[in-house]
């Protein structure tokens, strides 16, 4: 067992360089499952693993920490900017192995997320977590889940090294256009962070060529790269932000992109003051739209465009794109593809798998569907079971609409009841509002 | 009408779909199930089903052949599952399984069976399973160890379903060179997990509570220390106690270190 000098120091170095981290989006459904390898500790599970929730409802399941706040950089909206006034710490490569490793075998956390600010230049830090992570994987065995960052400006051989020892490496775009970058993180530039993006990806289907080749070949980055976005610190629009992402997913081969309603945490002049908390709802809709584009087949321009650049507020976008088009619908249950079946609000990619296995024997019934998991207040007004419809409704926008609305979950309950003002505001503007809108 | 009484178990269960073939009633006229009846009827037969663990194993044996993994894993996740005390069930849970498996070796592919969710007992035994999985998933990330004074890594949980062999097959494969020990309260039973070895799940009885409180040295310190960054990491301008509770249901919270007290030393 590992020893360690628990002063006061530990401690607080833990709580200066965990608030620093805390705006970083992280999620361990990896889609990596990895056997333990009989010594040391760790193994890796597919879904992911929520290990508990903070006071602000979000899941944990990783040591999230910078290796140091001590940053050169001066992005307007960081807290570890150099300009601002914190306190600043930074871990050794042994500290960040032994709080890792007391945690996982209590069971605390399922890896660990290390990100920086940068100390000395970008290839120093750079070089400081290829030292962690080398350290945790050869010394200690651990073969636990690790995401790390990569640093912009870092030299690409340091960072290719590093691949070979994470599940899955990120580097934020942090702003939707080269624009908002350059005003808000002017030590960085879309090309610091676009490179390494690519040289990643580039590695990483090399690697898959390798592993058919040899199979013991050593891993890179399996869990594939993620990147985030931080929304509502810029003017940039949901088309853009959306159009943004779509890009990274088509042409980067990302594997998620993660959304971060902005947090105005040092009042810094340039940047929006947000009297009604950070845009929850606004990254909540962006999620699902997300969800639309990976898990459904939808294109951004089927749920945006030009003339419509926002998402509705009132009503998730499925619901939304449906009502739109509802040329569609109804949709035969018995008989429709599993596509169709998608697109339909109320069928999850789960549901519709369910359904088309499910019906091979008999055709369902309503009451089938329920079983298997349909949310039938939103789908009824889009399908049909044996040529019958649940309830005589017609396929009328505003009378859908409308009762579409008054399914309150269509604002998520930890948004409604967050006591957010910006909600309670919506609440009350609700009915006219909405009316405005159809 | 035939009714097999069997254990609450899956050995029990599955001496009962034994016994039951075994019989030649024909499946129609058998019911199975793990409830000891409150009131006889005069017009049904009861069998009383000894668990038989040879007979058991040649249940598993057939159902592994014919199924495959995955869905001989789904039956034996719902066998593990909670059943409900009274009949409030429309189907009893042994009764349930019963029927999926005599559906599933009539179909050319067993392995199917489980989609045929129109079908009552394959709902039934769908959603039991999924009953089990769900709590051991959770269970993976909610359960805490501590580490006490002699090494030994010690874990407490009160779960519905009986998700030991989930857990301590999770375990055993990410904590190889550890000794650790996880008991469910709720049935006295406990996985024993000793260091480079497999593991076993055993009956305990009341655990000695007073070894229990013999933590090592260290133990406090890195509870503190977790506690530390568990309370860091969260946004305040975001701050949701209704969300954490919907998202981290407050029965597992019992036994998680940081939603308890710690201990004065
Ligand atoms: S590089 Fe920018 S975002 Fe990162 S820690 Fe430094 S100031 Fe903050």
């Amino acid at each position: 067992m590992n020893t360690i000098q628990m002063d006061m120091d530990l401690f607080e170095k833990l709580t200066i360089l965990s608030d620093a981290a805390k705006y970083d989006v992280a999620c361990t459904s990896s889609g990596v499952d990895r056997k333990g390898n009989g010594r040391g500790m760790g193994n890796s599970v597919a879904p992911g693993v929520c290990h508990t929730f903070s006071a602000d409802g979000r899941c944990i399941s990783l040591l999230k920490i910078l290796f140091t706040n001590e940053c050169i950089f001066n992005c307007a909206y960081c807290l570890n900017s150099r300009d601002s006034d914190v306190r600043r710490a930074s871990f050794t490569p042994e500290e960040i192995c032994t709080i890792t490793l007391e945690f996982y075998r209590r069971n605390y956390i399922e890896g660990l997320f290390l990100s920086s600010g940068i100390l000395g230049s970008p290839n120093y830090t750079m070089d400081l977590i290829y030292q962690t992570l080398l350290k945790l994987r050869t010394v200690h065995h651990f073969n636990g889940y690790i995401h790390v960052k990569a640093i912009p400006g870092a030299d690409p051989a340091l960072v290719e090294r590093t691949g070979f020892l994470a599940d899955r490496m990120s580097i934020n775009l942090e702003l939707p256009t080269a624009d908002s970058l350059q005003k808000l993180a002017p030590c960085k530039s879309r090309s610091t962070i676009l490179k390494p993006m690519r040289q990643i990806q580039n590695r990483i289907s090399d690697n898959k060529q390798e592993l058919t080749v040899y199979r013991k070949a050593p891993r890179f980055v399996p869990a594939g790269q993620s990147t985030q976005m931080i929304i509502g610190a810029t003017p940039e629009n949901d088309f853009q932000v959306m159009s943004v992402a779509e890009g990274l997913y088509q042409k980067f081969g990302l594997k998620r992109v993660f959304y971060s309603a902005f947090v105005n945490v040092n009042g810094n002049s340039m940047l929006p003051a947000l009297p009604g908390g950070p845009p929850l709802l606004r990254e909540h809709r962006l999620y699902q739209a997300d969800w639309l584009l990976r898990y459904y087949h939808f294109k951004v321009a089927e749920l945006l465009s030009e003339d419509r650049p926002d998402f509705n507020i009132f009503l998730d976008p499925k619901c939304d794109w449906a009502l739109r088009h509802l040329d569609y619908f109804p949709v035969e249950i018995n008989r429709a593809t599993y596509q169709t079946l998608l697109r339909v609000p109320g069928i999850g990619y789960k549901s519709a798998e369910r359904i088309v296995k499910a019906r091979r024997k008999n055709s369902l019934t309503f009451d089938d569907l329920k079983k298997i998991g349909v949310v039938l207040k939103r789908a009824l007004y889009f399908i049909t079971c044996s040529g019958k419809m649940m309830y005589r409704t017609k396929l009328d926008e505003d009378y859908i609409c409308k009762n579409l609305m008054q399914d309150k979950t269509q604002i998520p309950r930890d948004i409604r009841e967050g006591g957010y003002q910006q909600i309670s505001f919506f609440d009350k503007e609700l009915q006219t509002d909405f009316q405005l809108l159809t | 009408m035939y009714i097999f009484v069997c254990e609450d178990s899956i050995d029990g269960i599955f001496t009962g779909i034994y016994d039951a073939w075994a019989s030649r009633y024909g499946h129609v006229n058998i019911v199975l199930t793990t409830h000891t009846p409150d009131n006889y009827s005069l017009f049904e037969e009861y069998i009383t089903v000894q668990t038989d663990y040879e007979k058991s194993a040649k249940v598993a044996h057939t159902l592994q052949e014919r199924m495959g993994e995955e869905t001989y894993q789904e039956i034996c996740q719902a066998a593990l599952a909670l059943e409900a005390d009274s009949h409030r069930q429309p189907i009893d849970k042994a009764e349930a399984i019963y029927k999926t498996v005599v559906l599933a070796l009539s179909l050319t592919d067993a392995g199917r069976v489980m989609n045929y969710l129109g079908e009552p007992c394959v709902n039934r035994t769908f959603q039991l399973s999924r009953s089990t999985f769900n709590e051991a998933h959770h269970l993976l990330g909610f359960l805490r160890f501590q580490e006490l004074e002699n090494g030994i890594l010690f874990a407490q949980i009160h779960p519905k379903n009986d998700v030991l062999p989930f857990l301590g097959e999770h375990f055993s494969d990410r904590l190889p060179e550890e000794n650790f020990m996880i008991y469910d309260a709720t049935r006295n039973l406990a996985v024993l997990h000793p260091k480079g070895k497999g593991f076993f799940i055993t009956d305990t009885g009341e655990l000695n509570q007073e070894m229990l409180q013999r933590l090592s040295p260290q133990e406090l310190a890195y509870r503190r220390l977790w506690r530390t960054f568990f309370e860091s990491i969260a946004i305040e301008s975001r701050k949701n106690p209704k969300l954490q509770n919907q998202n981290l249901p407050k029965r597992f919270q019992r036994d998680i270190v940081e939603f308890t007290e710690l201990p004065n030393n």
